[in-house]
């Protein structure tokens, strides 16, 4: 088929359009505002250098905040990438019991992320909440999940991955599927193991997945907002907030617009650099047959 | 049937052209207003179709913060920054606005049916049409207190006796929580009200003009009470509590006392617990003569605005309908305002309040100090959900006070670098 130019552009255009309104010029502009010293809300700033990002990396507030990230970010990447490869080869069989697994994981994904953290919020109450209730009904003596911040955002963690495991279920299955039943067969009759043929045959070739799901995990790790915000507003003093969180902290609640650009267009290098080594590191240890 | 379609198509764009051309000639306001829970958005679109009844050649159309996560003065910050700011607005901390040039000055005499309008001016231009005066104090539970043979605390020595009897009988001595942020802020502003403000009301023009620091004796004496208090004396779930939780904790008789403000008595007026609620002011060292007030709330009008009359005339509307207004005042509770006296269906204890004050030493509330007294841009949010959070789970309190100060100076360089 022959492609016409002119054709092809204007098919691409809308999406191009879309993606320069909402990302590159937003981006280009948090570029510039990182270098004010912009409130926010006045009509005139000024060029200050980098003297926002001078006090950035000398803030105490933003070394918590990213070591919170990198908590929820580690913990959630774990959950998603180990138990979604885990469940996926235990639930990647065709009966009823794996189907009703699979669907009740997958639940939650379709959920808001406001709503789930506001339901996780009730359930983890100290007083009242039903986990604890339940404790109380065993004669057992109840958890407070906000007895110190990294409690709360390990639980927080686990409300996250229990949110989104569904979808990343959902590609480690359909990467499974894609492995043909001719290599299982041969190995078996080579004599490997379940282990052996999880090992050398199963875990290779879900790397495609592994690499779309361990970047999308962390990316999502790394810009986690809706849930820490709804369960603890980044509290008690800022000890559970998220970069995100601060950012927007700082730009809402300070008036420091042109610091909170400079916070964000940190975390988006972060990102940026811990994408390219996570996907060199998987790409590379991708099997093709 | 396409051309009749067509024909269709370019009549309804022609006349949406014609009536949006017409509609453009229609005096159109917009009201940002503070939607909760005892102000809901039909109280707030009740004033306008009230005004608009009387004014048919207006329209108001009302606007208010989206969700309870993002704050009125949040919500109104986004809306300036996308040029959409109000043309009135329920107006929080003008101190985070004027700077910026988004608000209109009042000119004199235009608030002279309020008790006091130069309350809260900065640089000698009031911006603010202050709607309501709310204090902050202790509720207490008096059977409880009868209970344990407690009397109301004099001083602060006295109410900590009181806490330790509490806590001997099991029972929560003050219902504190710390997960929505603000609520705690209100205990801290008590106690800076006691040992700073009272000596020196003006202490925030101080601050502002760099004569004295956050970490200062009066102060770090404020904030250990204050730590004291949620340390020892607010149970074991301060981090978890939101506010709806604490007065949850109260109203059930988990816990003694309430340290709020006023509008708690809209919840006491609901009559919903089984105990008799007394008030009382922290006390100080020596005795229990003072009380923080906050007068930073009211209406105020955007810049930009087309219409500065119209807004006026509809701000004097609001304070001198003296139904709506009283509506107003009896949704909290509130103290009114204006010269003109205004009654609305009072609770006892709101009653009893009033006539405890009036012998009392006003201060404003130490976080919401209005005009020239009132904190730097950002440090109104930095107190209460930074800086008296820290201090309530344990934090050094000088540290604490000297992060607060430091926080002042990068407030202080923006507005200098943007000057």
């Amino acid at each position: 088929m022959k492609h016409n130019k002119l054709h092809d552009t204007l098919l691409v255009a809308p999406g191009y359009l879309i993606y320069t309104i909402f990302m590159i010029i937003p981006l280009g502009m948090c570029f510039f505002y990182s270098f004010t010293n912009w409130d926010g809300i006045s009509k005139k700033f000024k060029m200050i250098g980098f003297k926002n990002f001078v006090r950035l990396f000398a803030d105490a507030d933003f070394y918590n905040a990213l070591k919170v990230t990198l908590i929820i970010t580690v913990i959630t990447v774990l959950i998603y990438n180990v138990l979604g490869v885990l469940l996926a080869v235990i639930l990647n069989r065709k009966n009823r019991v794996c189907a009703f697994t699979k669907s009740a994981i997958f639940v939650p994904t379709v959920l808001s992320s406001v709503v789930v953290a506001f339901i996780w919020s009730y359930i983890m109450q100290t007083d009242g909440g039903v986990i604890n209730i339940l404790l109380g009904a065993l004669g057992l003596s109840p958890i407070d999940f906000y007895a110190t911040p990294l409690r709360t955002i390990v639980m927080i963690s686990i409300i996250i991955s229990w949110n989104g495991l569904g979808l990343f279920l959902v590609i480690y299955v359909a990467t499974l599927n894609t492995i043909p039943t001719e290599l299982m067969e041969a190995a078996e009759v080579d004599g490997a193991n379940g282990v052996q043929r999880f090992f050398k045959i199963t875990l290779p070739l879900m790397m495609p997945g592994i690499t779309i799901n361990s970047i999308l995990s962390m990316a999502g790790g790394l810009k986690q907002y809706d849930h820490v915000k709804v369960i603890t507003g980044g509290g008690p003093g800022g000890a559970t907030q998220t970069i995100t969180l601060l950012s927007v902290e700082k730009a809402f609640e300070y008036n420091r617009r042109g610091y909170s650009s400079a916070i964000i267009l940190v975390l988006f290098i972060l990102i940026v650099i811990v994408s390219a080594l996570q996907l060199s590191i998987t790409k590379r240890r991708e099997v093709k047959y | 049937m396409k051309k009749l379609l067509s024909l269709i198509i370019c009549v309804l764009l022609v006349c949406g052209t014609v009536c949006t051309a017409f509609a453009a000639d229609e005096t159109k306001i917009v009201f940002c207003v503070n939607i909760q829970p005892q102000l809901p958005l039909e109280f707030w679109q009740s004033i306008a179709d009230r005004y608009m009844a009387a004014n048919p050649d207006v329209k108001v159309e009302i606007i208010g913060n989206p969700s309870s996560n993002v704050t009125l003065p949040q919500y109104e910050k986004t809306l300036l920054a996308t040029d959409q700011f109000p043309d009135i607005m329920v107006m929080q901390n003008p101190a985070d606005f004027v700077p910026s040039g988004a608000l209109l000055a009042f000119d004199e005499g235009d608030l002279d049916y309020l008790t006091d309008p130069n309350v809260g001016k900065i640089d000698g231009k009031q911006y603010v049409a202050n709607y309501k005066k709310q204090i902050i104090g202790v509720f207490y539970n008096k059977d409880m207190f009868a209970a344990n043979g407690i009397e109301v605390p004099q001083t602060y020595q006295e109410m900590i006796d009181a806490s330790d009897k509490l806590l001997e009988a099991g029972i929560i001595p003050f219902s504190i929580g710390l997960k929505d942020g603000w609520p705690q802020g209100q205990l801290a502003n008590m106690f800076a009200g006691t040992d700073l403000l009272a000596k020196d009301p003006h202490w925030g023009a101080k601050r502002n003009a760099d004569e004295v620091k956050f970490n200062n004796p009066d102060l770090v004496k404020a904030m250990e009470k204050y730590q004291t208090i949620c340390t020892k004396y607010a149970g074991p779930n301060i981090t978890g509590l939101t506010y709806t939780q604490m007065l949850e904790q109260f109203f059930t008789g988990k816990a003694a006392m309430l340290p709020i403000g006023s509008w708690v008595n809209a919840e006491v007026a609901k009559a919903e617990q089984d105990f008799e609620v007394g008030w009382f002011p922290i006390p100080g060292d020596e005795d229990a003569n003072v009380v923080s007030v906050f007068v930073n709330e009211g209406l105020s009008i955007g810049a930009d605005t087309k219409y500065p009359e119209v807004c006026k005339d509809f701000i004097h509307f609001f304070f001198t309908d003296k139904e709506l207004y009283g509506e107003f005042l009896k949704s909290e509770q509130l103290f009114s305002t204006t010269k003109e006296t205004v009654e609305y269906e009072m609770i006892p204890l709101r009653k009893n309040m009033e006539e405890q004050i009036s012998t009392m030493q006003e201060v404003e509330g130490f976080e919401s100090m209005t005009g020239d007294d009132a904190f730097l841009p950002g440090l109104k949010d930095y107190f209460t959900n930074k800086m008296t959070q820290n201090i309530a789970i344990g934090a050094d309190v000088a540290s604490e006070l000297d992060a607060f100060d430091e926080e002042w100076e990068i407030a202080k360089e923006a507005i200098d670098d943007a000057a």
